[in-house]
Protein backbone atom coordinates (compact mmCIF):
# COMPACT_ATOMS: atom_id res chain seq x y z
CA UNK A 1 0.00 0.00 0.00
CA UNK A 2 2.77 2.43 0.92
CA UNK A 3 4.83 4.10 -1.73
CA UNK A 4 8.56 4.36 -1.69
CA UNK A 5 10.00 7.83 -1.67
CA UNK A 6 10.96 7.75 -5.35
CA UNK A 7 7.55 6.51 -6.39
CA UNK A 8 5.85 9.31 -4.49
CA UNK A 9 8.09 11.90 -6.05
CA UNK A 10 7.48 10.58 -9.54
CA UNK A 11 3.74 10.61 -9.03
CA UNK A 12 3.76 14.12 -7.53
CA UNK A 13 5.96 15.42 -10.33
CA UNK A 14 3.80 13.87 -13.03
CA UNK A 15 0.68 15.40 -11.48
CA UNK A 16 2.30 18.83 -11.42
CA UNK A 17 3.63 18.45 -14.94
CA UNK A 18 0.22 17.34 -16.18
CA UNK A 19 -1.55 20.29 -14.61
CA UNK A 20 0.89 22.87 -15.91
CA UNK A 21 1.33 21.28 -19.32
CA UNK A 22 -2.42 21.33 -19.84
CA UNK A 23 -1.74 24.80 -21.16
CA UNK A 24 0.06 23.17 -24.06
CA UNK A 25 -3.06 21.68 -25.59
CA UNK A 26 -6.22 23.24 -26.82
CA UNK A 27 -8.44 24.19 -23.94
CA UNK A 28 -11.96 25.39 -24.32
CA UNK A 29 -13.59 28.21 -22.47
CA UNK A 30 -14.67 26.51 -19.33
CA UNK A 31 -18.07 25.00 -19.95
CA UNK A 32 -19.34 22.34 -17.59
CA UNK A 33 -19.53 19.22 -19.72
CA UNK A 34 -22.63 17.16 -20.43
CA UNK A 35 -23.81 15.05 -17.52
CA UNK A 36 -21.42 16.52 -14.98
CA UNK A 37 -24.08 17.97 -12.70
CA UNK A 38 -26.78 16.01 -10.82
CA UNK A 39 -30.34 16.37 -12.10
CA UNK A 40 -31.53 18.67 -9.30
CA UNK A 41 -28.74 21.14 -10.03
CA UNK A 42 -29.43 21.07 -13.78
CA UNK A 43 -33.08 21.90 -13.26
CA UNK A 44 -32.25 24.52 -10.63
CA UNK A 45 -29.84 26.41 -12.87
CA UNK A 46 -32.30 26.20 -15.77
CA UNK A 47 -34.91 27.81 -13.55
CA UNK A 48 -32.53 30.56 -12.46
CA UNK A 49 -31.87 31.48 -16.11
CA UNK A 50 -35.50 31.60 -17.22
CA UNK A 51 -36.39 35.12 -15.98
CA UNK A 52 -33.29 36.58 -17.63
CA UNK A 53 -34.08 34.88 -20.91
CA UNK A 54 -37.69 36.01 -20.81
CA UNK A 55 -36.61 39.58 -20.10
CA UNK A 56 -34.07 39.35 -22.92
CA UNK A 57 -36.64 38.08 -25.41
CA UNK A 58 -39.07 40.84 -24.45
CA UNK A 59 -36.33 43.39 -24.85
CA UNK A 60 -35.38 42.07 -28.30
CA UNK A 61 -39.04 42.10 -29.35
CA UNK A 62 -39.28 45.74 -28.29
CA UNK A 63 -36.18 46.62 -30.29
CA UNK A 64 -37.54 44.71 -33.28
CA UNK A 65 -40.75 46.71 -33.23
CA UNK A 66 -38.63 49.76 -33.89
CA UNK A 67 -36.74 48.20 -36.77
CA UNK A 68 -36.84 44.65 -38.08
CA UNK A 69 -33.41 45.01 -39.62
CA UNK A 70 -32.01 44.43 -36.17
CA UNK A 71 -33.07 40.78 -36.23
CA UNK A 72 -30.43 40.19 -38.87
CA UNK A 73 -27.82 42.23 -37.03
CA UNK A 74 -28.50 40.31 -33.82
CA UNK A 75 -28.30 36.99 -35.63
CA UNK A 76 -24.99 38.04 -37.15
CA UNK A 77 -23.74 39.02 -33.71
CA UNK A 78 -24.80 35.66 -32.29
CA UNK A 79 -22.97 33.87 -35.08
CA UNK A 80 -19.98 36.09 -34.39
CA UNK A 81 -19.97 35.15 -30.70
CA UNK A 82 -20.17 31.48 -31.67
CA UNK A 83 -17.32 31.79 -34.15
CA UNK A 84 -14.92 33.69 -31.91
CA UNK A 85 -15.68 31.46 -28.95
CA UNK A 86 -14.72 28.41 -30.97
CA UNK A 87 -11.64 29.78 -32.73
CA UNK A 88 -8.19 29.43 -31.29
CA UNK A 89 -6.61 32.59 -29.96
CA UNK A 90 -2.94 33.07 -29.24
CA UNK A 91 -2.41 32.53 -25.54
CA UNK A 92 0.41 33.55 -23.25
CA UNK A 93 1.92 30.13 -22.75
CA UNK A 94 2.03 29.53 -26.49
CA UNK A 95 -0.97 27.27 -26.17
CA UNK A 96 -4.39 27.72 -27.68
CA UNK A 97 -7.51 28.81 -25.94
CA UNK A 98 -10.85 30.37 -26.78
CA UNK A 99 -12.63 33.57 -25.87
CA UNK A 100 -16.04 33.48 -24.29
CA UNK A 101 -17.11 36.40 -26.46
CA UNK A 102 -20.01 37.17 -24.18
CA UNK A 103 -18.16 40.04 -22.52
CA UNK A 104 -17.89 41.70 -25.89
CA UNK A 105 -21.58 41.09 -26.54
CA UNK A 106 -22.47 42.57 -23.15
CA UNK A 107 -20.52 45.75 -23.92
CA UNK A 108 -22.11 46.03 -27.35
CA UNK A 109 -25.72 45.03 -26.63
CA UNK A 110 -26.24 45.02 -22.87
CA UNK A 111 -26.68 41.98 -20.62
CA UNK A 112 -30.33 41.12 -21.40
CA UNK A 113 -29.85 40.68 -25.14
CA UNK A 114 -26.58 38.92 -24.44
CA UNK A 115 -28.28 36.28 -22.33
CA UNK A 116 -30.52 35.28 -25.25
CA UNK A 117 -27.61 35.19 -27.68
CA UNK A 118 -25.55 33.23 -25.15
CA UNK A 119 -28.14 30.51 -24.68
CA UNK A 120 -28.38 29.98 -28.45
CA UNK A 121 -24.62 29.95 -28.80
CA UNK A 122 -24.34 27.44 -25.95
CA UNK A 123 -26.93 25.14 -27.56
CA UNK A 124 -24.95 25.24 -30.80
CA UNK A 125 -21.69 24.66 -28.99
CA UNK A 126 -23.16 21.65 -27.23
CA UNK A 127 -24.60 20.18 -30.42
CA UNK A 128 -21.96 21.13 -32.98
CA UNK A 129 -18.78 21.07 -30.91
CA UNK A 130 -19.71 18.83 -27.94
CA UNK A 131 -18.66 21.73 -25.82
CA UNK A 132 -20.83 22.10 -22.74
CA UNK A 133 -24.07 20.16 -22.87
CA UNK A 134 -27.84 20.11 -22.85
CA UNK A 135 -28.25 19.02 -19.22
CA UNK A 136 -25.73 21.63 -18.08
CA UNK A 137 -27.15 24.32 -20.36
CA UNK A 138 -28.71 26.25 -17.48
CA UNK A 139 -25.55 26.26 -15.37
CA UNK A 140 -23.39 27.32 -18.31
CA UNK A 141 -25.84 30.00 -19.38
CA UNK A 142 -25.86 31.39 -15.88
CA UNK A 143 -22.08 31.62 -15.59
CA UNK A 144 -21.22 32.58 -19.17
CA UNK A 145 -24.34 34.32 -20.38
CA UNK A 146 -25.67 36.10 -17.32
CA UNK A 147 -23.31 36.66 -14.40
CA UNK A 148 -20.15 37.38 -16.42
CA UNK A 149 -21.85 39.74 -18.88
CA UNK A 150 -23.70 41.56 -16.08
CA UNK A 151 -20.41 42.28 -14.30
CA UNK A 152 -18.77 43.33 -17.58
CA UNK A 153 -21.68 45.63 -18.37
CA UNK A 154 -21.67 47.20 -14.90
CA UNK A 155 -17.92 47.76 -14.91
CA UNK A 156 -18.08 49.21 -18.40
CA UNK A 157 -20.89 51.59 -17.39
CA UNK A 158 -19.03 52.59 -14.24
CA UNK A 159 -15.90 53.22 -16.28
CA UNK A 160 -17.84 55.47 -18.62
CA UNK A 161 -19.48 57.38 -15.77
CA UNK A 162 -16.18 57.89 -13.99
CA UNK A 163 -14.46 58.87 -17.23
CA UNK A 164 -11.76 56.24 -16.86
CA UNK A 165 -9.57 55.68 -19.90
CA UNK A 166 -11.79 53.80 -22.38
CA UNK A 167 -9.29 51.12 -23.22
CA UNK A 168 -8.60 50.45 -19.56
CA UNK A 169 -12.27 50.22 -18.67
CA UNK A 170 -13.09 47.89 -21.56
CA UNK A 171 -10.09 45.73 -20.71
CA UNK A 172 -10.98 45.52 -17.03
CA UNK A 173 -14.64 44.90 -17.73
CA UNK A 174 -13.99 42.05 -20.16
CA UNK A 175 -11.16 40.44 -18.19
CA UNK A 176 -12.96 40.57 -14.85
CA UNK A 177 -16.19 39.34 -16.43
CA UNK A 178 -14.27 36.38 -17.79
CA UNK A 179 -12.70 35.73 -14.39
CA UNK A 180 -16.09 35.86 -12.72
CA UNK A 181 -17.44 33.35 -15.23
CA UNK A 182 -14.65 30.97 -14.29
CA UNK A 183 -15.17 31.52 -10.55
CA UNK A 184 -18.92 30.97 -10.83
CA UNK A 185 -18.36 27.78 -12.81
CA UNK A 186 -16.03 26.52 -10.09
CA UNK A 187 -18.62 27.40 -7.46
CA UNK A 188 -21.32 25.59 -9.42
CA UNK A 189 -19.13 22.50 -9.56
CA UNK A 190 -18.33 22.82 -5.87
CA UNK A 191 -22.01 23.22 -4.97
CA UNK A 192 -22.75 20.00 -6.84
CA UNK A 193 -19.81 18.11 -5.37
CA UNK A 194 -18.98 19.56 -1.95
CA UNK A 195 -16.09 18.15 -0.02
CA UNK A 196 -17.20 15.51 2.52
CA UNK A 197 -14.90 17.07 5.13
CA UNK A 198 -14.25 20.70 4.19
CA UNK A 199 -17.63 21.38 2.59
CA UNK A 200 -18.26 23.58 -0.40
CA UNK A 201 -15.46 26.08 0.24
CA UNK A 202 -12.66 23.56 0.18
CA UNK A 203 -14.11 21.91 -2.90
CA UNK A 204 -14.41 25.30 -4.63
CA UNK A 205 -10.76 26.05 -3.94
CA UNK A 206 -9.79 22.78 -5.57
CA UNK A 207 -11.85 23.41 -8.71
CA UNK A 208 -10.49 26.96 -8.91
CA UNK A 209 -6.95 25.66 -8.56
CA UNK A 210 -7.24 22.92 -11.13
CA UNK A 211 -8.61 25.21 -13.84
CA UNK A 212 -6.54 28.30 -12.95
CA UNK A 213 -3.54 27.59 -15.22
CA UNK A 214 -5.73 27.71 -18.31
CA UNK A 215 -8.27 30.29 -17.24
CA UNK A 216 -6.14 33.11 -15.79
CA UNK A 217 -4.12 33.82 -18.96
CA UNK A 218 -7.32 33.48 -20.95
CA UNK A 219 -8.96 36.32 -19.03
CA UNK A 220 -6.07 38.66 -19.88
CA UNK A 221 -6.13 37.75 -23.56
CA UNK A 222 -9.90 38.07 -23.66
CA UNK A 223 -9.59 41.57 -22.20
CA UNK A 224 -6.96 42.63 -24.73
CA UNK A 225 -8.89 41.31 -27.73
CA UNK A 226 -12.14 42.86 -26.54
CA UNK A 227 -10.42 46.24 -26.35
CA UNK A 228 -9.21 45.92 -29.94
CA UNK A 229 -12.65 44.88 -31.21
CA UNK A 230 -14.71 47.44 -29.29
CA UNK A 231 -12.47 50.35 -30.19
CA UNK A 232 -12.49 49.30 -33.84
CA UNK A 233 -16.26 48.88 -33.96
CA UNK A 234 -16.88 52.27 -32.40
CA UNK A 235 -14.67 53.92 -34.97
CA UNK A 236 -15.96 52.19 -38.06
CA UNK A 237 -19.39 50.70 -37.47
CA UNK A 238 -21.21 53.35 -35.52
CA UNK A 239 -24.46 53.33 -37.56
CA UNK A 240 -24.97 49.61 -37.04
CA UNK A 241 -24.20 49.81 -33.34
CA UNK A 242 -26.50 52.75 -32.90
CA UNK A 243 -29.24 50.67 -34.42
CA UNK A 244 -28.81 47.92 -31.85
CA UNK A 245 -29.21 50.65 -29.26
CA UNK A 246 -25.83 50.18 -27.72
CA UNK A 247 -24.78 53.77 -28.25
CA UNK A 248 -28.08 55.33 -27.29
CA UNK A 249 -27.14 55.38 -23.63
CA UNK A 250 -24.31 57.76 -24.46
CA UNK B 1 0.68 13.38 -25.22
CA UNK B 2 -0.25 15.53 -22.24
CA UNK B 3 -3.77 14.14 -22.29
CA UNK B 4 -2.27 10.69 -22.34
CA UNK B 5 -0.18 11.34 -19.23
CA UNK B 6 -3.10 12.97 -17.48
CA UNK B 7 -5.37 10.06 -18.32
CA UNK B 8 -2.79 7.71 -16.90
CA UNK B 9 -2.58 9.70 -13.66
CA UNK B 10 -6.36 9.90 -13.28
CA UNK B 11 -6.93 6.23 -14.02
CA UNK B 12 -4.17 5.33 -11.59
CA UNK B 13 -5.72 7.41 -8.81
CA UNK B 14 -9.23 6.22 -9.63
CA UNK B 15 -8.51 2.53 -9.24
CA UNK B 16 -5.58 2.64 -6.83
CA UNK B 17 -6.01 0.04 -4.13
CA UNK B 18 -8.85 -1.66 -5.99
CA UNK B 19 -6.95 -3.43 -8.69
CA UNK B 20 -3.57 -5.16 -8.56
CA UNK B 21 -0.69 -2.86 -9.50
CA UNK B 22 0.14 -4.70 -12.72
CA UNK B 23 -3.42 -4.49 -14.07
CA UNK B 24 -3.55 -0.85 -13.02
CA UNK B 25 -0.34 -0.02 -14.82
CA UNK B 26 -1.51 -1.83 -17.94
CA UNK B 27 -4.93 -0.15 -17.90
CA UNK B 28 -3.61 3.36 -17.25
CA UNK B 29 -0.72 3.03 -19.65
CA UNK B 30 -2.88 1.45 -22.34
CA UNK B 31 -5.57 4.12 -22.14
CA UNK B 32 -3.01 6.90 -22.00
CA UNK B 33 -1.09 5.58 -24.99
CA UNK B 34 -4.27 4.94 -26.96
CA UNK B 35 -5.45 8.50 -26.38
CA UNK B 36 -2.16 10.14 -27.25
CA UNK B 37 -2.07 8.10 -30.46
CA UNK B 38 -5.70 8.81 -31.31
CA UNK B 39 -5.25 12.50 -30.56
CA UNK B 40 -3.20 12.86 -33.72
CA UNK B 41 -5.97 11.49 -35.87
CA UNK B 42 -8.14 14.57 -35.57
CA UNK B 43 -9.30 15.54 -39.05
CA UNK B 44 -8.61 19.16 -38.12
CA UNK B 45 -11.86 20.12 -39.78
CA UNK B 46 -14.15 22.59 -38.10
CA UNK B 47 -17.75 21.58 -37.31
CA UNK B 48 -17.07 17.89 -38.00
CA UNK B 49 -20.20 16.95 -36.09
CA UNK B 50 -22.39 18.89 -38.50
CA UNK B 51 -20.92 17.08 -41.52
CA UNK B 52 -21.22 13.69 -39.83
CA UNK B 53 -24.86 14.37 -38.92
CA UNK B 54 -25.73 15.06 -42.55
CA UNK B 55 -24.27 11.74 -43.68
CA UNK B 56 -25.46 9.53 -40.82
CA UNK B 57 -27.62 6.55 -41.73
CA UNK B 58 -29.86 7.36 -38.76
CA UNK B 59 -30.83 10.83 -39.93
CA UNK B 60 -34.12 9.55 -41.37
CA UNK B 61 -35.34 8.54 -37.90
CA UNK B 62 -37.80 11.12 -36.61
CA UNK B 63 -35.86 13.94 -34.93
CA UNK B 64 -38.68 14.46 -32.44
CA UNK B 65 -38.32 10.88 -31.24
CA UNK B 66 -34.53 11.15 -31.02
CA UNK B 67 -34.78 14.44 -29.14
CA UNK B 68 -37.08 13.12 -26.42
CA UNK B 69 -35.27 9.80 -26.15
CA UNK B 70 -31.95 11.59 -25.70
CA UNK B 71 -33.36 13.95 -23.09
CA UNK B 72 -35.04 11.21 -21.06
CA UNK B 73 -31.94 9.00 -21.20
CA UNK B 74 -29.75 11.92 -20.11
CA UNK B 75 -32.05 12.65 -17.18
CA UNK B 76 -31.98 8.97 -16.16
CA UNK B 77 -28.20 8.90 -16.56
CA UNK B 78 -27.44 11.95 -14.42
CA UNK B 79 -29.83 10.86 -11.68
CA UNK B 80 -28.52 7.29 -11.54
CA UNK B 81 -26.64 6.40 -8.39
CA UNK B 82 -24.49 3.70 -9.95
CA UNK B 83 -21.82 4.03 -12.61
CA UNK B 84 -23.24 1.03 -14.44
CA UNK B 85 -26.02 3.09 -16.03
CA UNK B 86 -23.52 5.56 -17.49
CA UNK B 87 -21.24 2.81 -18.74
CA UNK B 88 -24.17 0.89 -20.23
CA UNK B 89 -25.31 3.98 -22.16
CA UNK B 90 -21.76 4.70 -23.31
CA UNK B 91 -21.34 1.22 -24.74
CA UNK B 92 -24.86 1.07 -26.17
CA UNK B 93 -24.57 4.41 -27.93
CA UNK B 94 -21.15 3.50 -29.27
CA UNK B 95 -22.63 0.39 -30.87
CA UNK B 96 -25.69 2.28 -32.09
CA UNK B 97 -23.77 5.16 -33.62
CA UNK B 98 -20.97 3.08 -35.12
CA UNK B 99 -22.98 0.09 -36.35
CA UNK B 100 -26.37 1.73 -36.85
CA UNK B 101 -25.26 5.18 -37.97
CA UNK B 102 -22.26 4.03 -39.98
CA UNK B 103 -19.71 6.30 -38.32
CA UNK B 104 -16.08 5.15 -38.30
CA UNK B 105 -15.04 3.90 -34.86
CA UNK B 106 -11.88 5.99 -34.62
CA UNK B 107 -13.84 9.13 -35.55
CA UNK B 108 -16.29 8.42 -32.75
CA UNK B 109 -13.57 7.79 -30.20
CA UNK B 110 -11.86 10.98 -31.24
CA UNK B 111 -15.15 12.83 -30.67
CA UNK B 112 -15.61 11.20 -27.28
CA UNK B 113 -12.19 12.49 -26.31
CA UNK B 114 -13.11 16.12 -27.09
CA UNK B 115 -14.30 17.14 -23.61
CA UNK B 116 -11.59 14.96 -22.09
CA UNK B 117 -9.52 17.82 -20.69
CA UNK B 118 -12.52 19.01 -18.69
CA UNK B 119 -13.37 15.50 -17.57
CA UNK B 120 -9.81 14.76 -16.42
CA UNK B 121 -9.16 18.08 -14.69
CA UNK B 122 -12.52 17.92 -12.98
CA UNK B 123 -11.72 14.33 -12.04
CA UNK B 124 -8.47 15.43 -10.40
CA UNK B 125 -10.36 18.06 -8.40
CA UNK B 126 -12.88 15.45 -7.28
CA UNK B 127 -10.26 12.89 -6.34
CA UNK B 128 -7.72 14.86 -4.37
CA UNK B 129 -8.25 16.64 -1.13
CA UNK B 130 -5.63 18.74 0.63
CA UNK B 131 -5.10 17.64 4.21
CA UNK B 132 -2.52 18.19 6.90
CA UNK B 133 -2.29 14.50 7.72
CA UNK B 134 -2.11 11.57 5.41
CA UNK B 135 -5.49 9.84 5.01
CA UNK B 136 -7.16 7.61 2.48
CA UNK B 137 -5.64 5.06 0.16
CA UNK B 138 -3.14 7.29 -1.59
CA UNK B 139 -1.20 10.31 -0.40
CA UNK B 140 1.29 12.61 -2.05
CA UNK B 141 3.26 15.11 0.04
CA UNK B 142 3.38 18.62 -1.40
CA UNK B 143 5.07 21.45 0.51
CA UNK B 144 4.21 20.13 3.96
CA UNK B 145 0.64 19.19 3.01
CA UNK B 146 -0.79 15.97 1.72
CA UNK B 147 -2.77 15.51 -1.46
CA UNK B 148 -4.93 12.55 -0.50
CA UNK B 149 -7.32 10.26 -2.32
CA UNK B 150 -9.93 8.54 -0.20
CA UNK B 151 -12.04 5.56 -1.13
CA UNK B 152 -15.22 7.64 -1.02
CA UNK B 153 -13.68 10.19 -3.37
CA UNK B 154 -12.73 7.40 -5.77
CA UNK B 155 -16.29 6.09 -5.82
CA UNK B 156 -17.70 9.55 -6.33
CA UNK B 157 -15.27 10.49 -9.09
CA UNK B 158 -16.03 7.23 -10.87
CA UNK B 159 -19.77 7.85 -10.64
CA UNK B 160 -19.46 11.42 -11.92
CA UNK B 161 -17.23 10.43 -14.81
CA UNK B 162 -19.51 7.55 -15.77
CA UNK B 163 -22.55 9.84 -15.71
CA UNK B 164 -20.73 12.41 -17.82
CA UNK B 165 -19.63 9.81 -20.38
CA UNK B 166 -23.11 8.28 -20.52
CA UNK B 167 -24.92 11.53 -21.11
CA UNK B 168 -22.25 12.71 -23.53
CA UNK B 169 -22.98 9.55 -25.52
CA UNK B 170 -26.70 10.38 -25.50
CA UNK B 171 -25.87 13.88 -26.70
CA UNK B 172 -23.84 12.38 -29.54
CA UNK B 173 -26.69 10.02 -30.38
CA UNK B 174 -28.74 13.15 -31.00
CA UNK B 175 -26.18 15.50 -32.51
CA UNK B 176 -24.32 12.99 -34.70
CA UNK B 177 -27.48 11.70 -36.34
CA UNK B 178 -29.65 14.79 -36.62
CA UNK B 179 -28.90 17.75 -38.91
CA UNK B 180 -29.27 21.11 -37.17
CA UNK B 181 -32.21 22.23 -39.31
CA UNK B 182 -34.20 19.18 -38.16
CA UNK B 183 -33.35 19.95 -34.53
CA UNK B 184 -34.52 23.53 -34.86
CA UNK B 185 -37.69 22.11 -36.44
CA UNK B 186 -38.17 20.04 -33.29
CA UNK B 187 -37.86 23.16 -31.16
CA UNK B 188 -40.56 24.76 -33.29
CA UNK B 189 -42.79 21.72 -32.78
CA UNK B 190 -42.42 21.94 -29.00
CA UNK B 191 -43.42 25.62 -29.13
CA UNK B 192 -40.25 27.47 -28.31
CA UNK B 193 -40.73 31.23 -28.79
CA UNK B 194 -40.84 32.08 -32.50
CA UNK B 195 -38.25 34.81 -32.06
CA UNK B 196 -35.76 32.35 -30.58
CA UNK B 197 -36.31 29.91 -33.44
CA UNK B 198 -35.78 32.61 -36.08
CA UNK B 199 -32.60 33.74 -34.36
CA UNK B 200 -31.36 30.15 -34.21
CA UNK B 201 -31.99 29.54 -37.90
CA UNK B 202 -30.22 32.72 -38.89
CA UNK B 203 -27.32 32.23 -36.50
CA UNK B 204 -26.78 28.69 -37.75
CA UNK B 205 -26.61 29.87 -41.35
CA UNK B 206 -24.40 32.85 -40.58
CA UNK B 207 -21.88 30.69 -38.75
CA UNK B 208 -20.79 29.26 -42.08
CA UNK B 209 -20.61 32.65 -43.79
CA UNK B 210 -18.51 34.02 -40.96
CA UNK B 211 -16.23 31.01 -40.89
CA UNK B 212 -15.38 31.20 -44.58
CA UNK B 213 -14.85 34.96 -44.26
CA UNK B 214 -12.60 34.36 -41.28
CA UNK B 215 -10.54 31.68 -42.96
CA UNK B 216 -9.91 33.87 -46.01
CA UNK B 217 -8.81 36.79 -43.84
CA UNK B 218 -6.69 34.64 -41.57
CA UNK B 219 -4.85 33.11 -44.50
CA UNK B 220 -4.27 36.55 -45.97
CA UNK B 221 -2.90 37.79 -42.64
CA UNK B 222 -0.76 34.70 -42.16
CA UNK B 223 0.79 35.02 -45.62
CA UNK B 224 1.86 38.56 -44.65
CA UNK B 225 3.57 37.33 -41.45
CA UNK B 226 0.68 38.51 -39.32
CA UNK B 227 1.30 35.76 -36.79
CA UNK B 228 5.07 36.26 -36.61
CA UNK B 229 5.51 36.76 -32.89
CA UNK B 230 3.20 36.83 -29.93
CA UNK B 231 2.57 40.59 -29.92
CA UNK B 232 1.84 40.69 -33.61
CA UNK B 233 -0.43 37.68 -33.51
CA UNK B 234 -2.47 39.19 -30.70
CA UNK B 235 -2.87 42.41 -32.65
CA UNK B 236 -3.67 40.51 -35.84
CA UNK B 237 -6.29 38.42 -34.05
CA UNK B 238 -7.92 41.55 -32.64
CA UNK B 239 -7.98 43.20 -36.05
CA UNK B 240 -9.28 40.03 -37.67
CA UNK B 241 -12.16 39.74 -35.23
CA UNK B 242 -13.02 43.37 -35.56
CA UNK B 243 -13.06 43.27 -39.37
CA UNK B 244 -15.05 40.06 -39.19
CA UNK B 245 -17.73 41.75 -37.10
CA UNK B 246 -17.63 44.88 -39.22
CA UNK B 247 -17.88 43.02 -42.53
CA UNK B 248 -20.54 40.71 -41.18
CA UNK B 249 -22.69 43.71 -40.30
CA UNK B 250 -22.36 44.99 -43.84
CA UNK B 251 -23.34 41.54 -45.07
CA UNK B 252 -26.29 41.46 -42.67
CA UNK B 253 -27.55 44.77 -44.00
CA UNK B 254 -27.36 43.48 -47.57
CA UNK B 255 -29.20 40.33 -46.52
CA UNK B 256 -31.95 42.31 -44.94
CA UNK B 257 -32.36 44.45 -48.04
CA UNK B 258 -32.66 41.26 -50.07
CA UNK B 259 -35.24 39.85 -47.68
CA UNK B 260 -37.26 43.02 -47.58
CA UNK B 261 -37.35 43.26 -51.35
CA UNK B 262 -38.89 39.77 -51.28
CA UNK B 263 -41.67 40.92 -48.92
CA UNK B 264 -40.23 39.71 -45.61
CA UNK B 265 -42.57 40.73 -42.81
CA UNK B 266 -41.85 38.34 -39.96
CA UNK B 267 -41.16 34.69 -39.36
CA UNK B 268 -38.73 32.70 -41.44
CA UNK B 269 -39.95 29.43 -42.91
CA UNK B 270 -37.83 26.59 -44.20
CA UNK B 271 -38.88 23.42 -45.91
CA UNK B 272 -38.87 20.66 -43.34
CA UNK B 273 -37.93 17.28 -44.64
CA UNK B 274 -37.47 15.39 -41.41
CA UNK B 275 -38.22 11.69 -40.99
CA UNK B 276 -41.64 10.65 -39.74
CA UNK B 277 -42.23 8.79 -36.49
CA UNK B 278 -42.41 5.05 -37.11
CA UNK B 279 -43.91 2.47 -34.80
CA UNK B 280 -40.83 0.25 -34.74
CA UNK B 281 -38.60 3.18 -33.81
CA UNK B 282 -40.93 4.20 -30.98
CA UNK B 283 -40.92 0.62 -29.68
CA UNK B 284 -37.12 0.46 -29.80
CA UNK B 285 -36.74 3.80 -28.03
CA UNK B 286 -39.29 2.79 -25.40
CA UNK B 287 -37.50 -0.49 -24.80
CA UNK B 288 -34.17 1.31 -24.40
CA UNK B 289 -35.64 3.77 -21.92
CA UNK B 290 -37.29 0.98 -19.91
CA UNK B 291 -34.05 -1.00 -19.90
CA UNK B 292 -32.09 2.02 -18.63
CA UNK B 293 -34.75 2.70 -16.02
CA UNK B 294 -34.62 -0.94 -14.94
CA UNK B 295 -30.83 -0.80 -14.67
CA UNK B 296 -30.87 2.36 -12.58
CA UNK B 297 -33.48 0.89 -10.21
CA UNK B 298 -31.68 -2.44 -10.01
CA UNK B 299 -28.33 -0.84 -9.15
CA UNK B 300 -29.81 1.84 -6.87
Amino acid sequence: MNYTRTEKNILALSCMAAIFLMGARTVHAMHIMEGYLPLAHCVGWDAVCLPFLAAGLIRIRKILNRSRRILILLAMSGAFVFVISSLKIPSVTGSCSHMTGTGLAAILFGPLVTSVLAVIVLVFQALLLAHGGLTTLGANTFSMGIIGPVLTWLLYLAGRKLKVNRKASVFLAAALGDLLTYCVTSLQLAAAYPDPVGGMASSAVRFLGVFAPTQLPLAVVEGLLTVLIVIGMEQFAEPELREISFLEAK
Amino acid sequence: MVTGILTMVVVWCLFYGRLPAAVLLLLGGGLGAALSLLGRHGSGQFLTIDILAQTSRLNRVSPLLKFWTALILMALCVSASSSFVGLFLTVFMLILIVCGGGLALHDYIHLLALPLSFLLLGGLALLFEVTVQRTGVLGIPVFGFWLCVSQAAQTRAMLVMARALGSLSCLYMLSLTTPMSDLIGVLRRIHCPELLIDLMYLIYRYIFILLSMYHAMRDAAASRLGFGDYRTSLRTTGNLYFSLLFRSYRQANRNFDAMESRCFDSGIRFLEDAGKIRGSHVLAAGALILLTLGLSIFFW
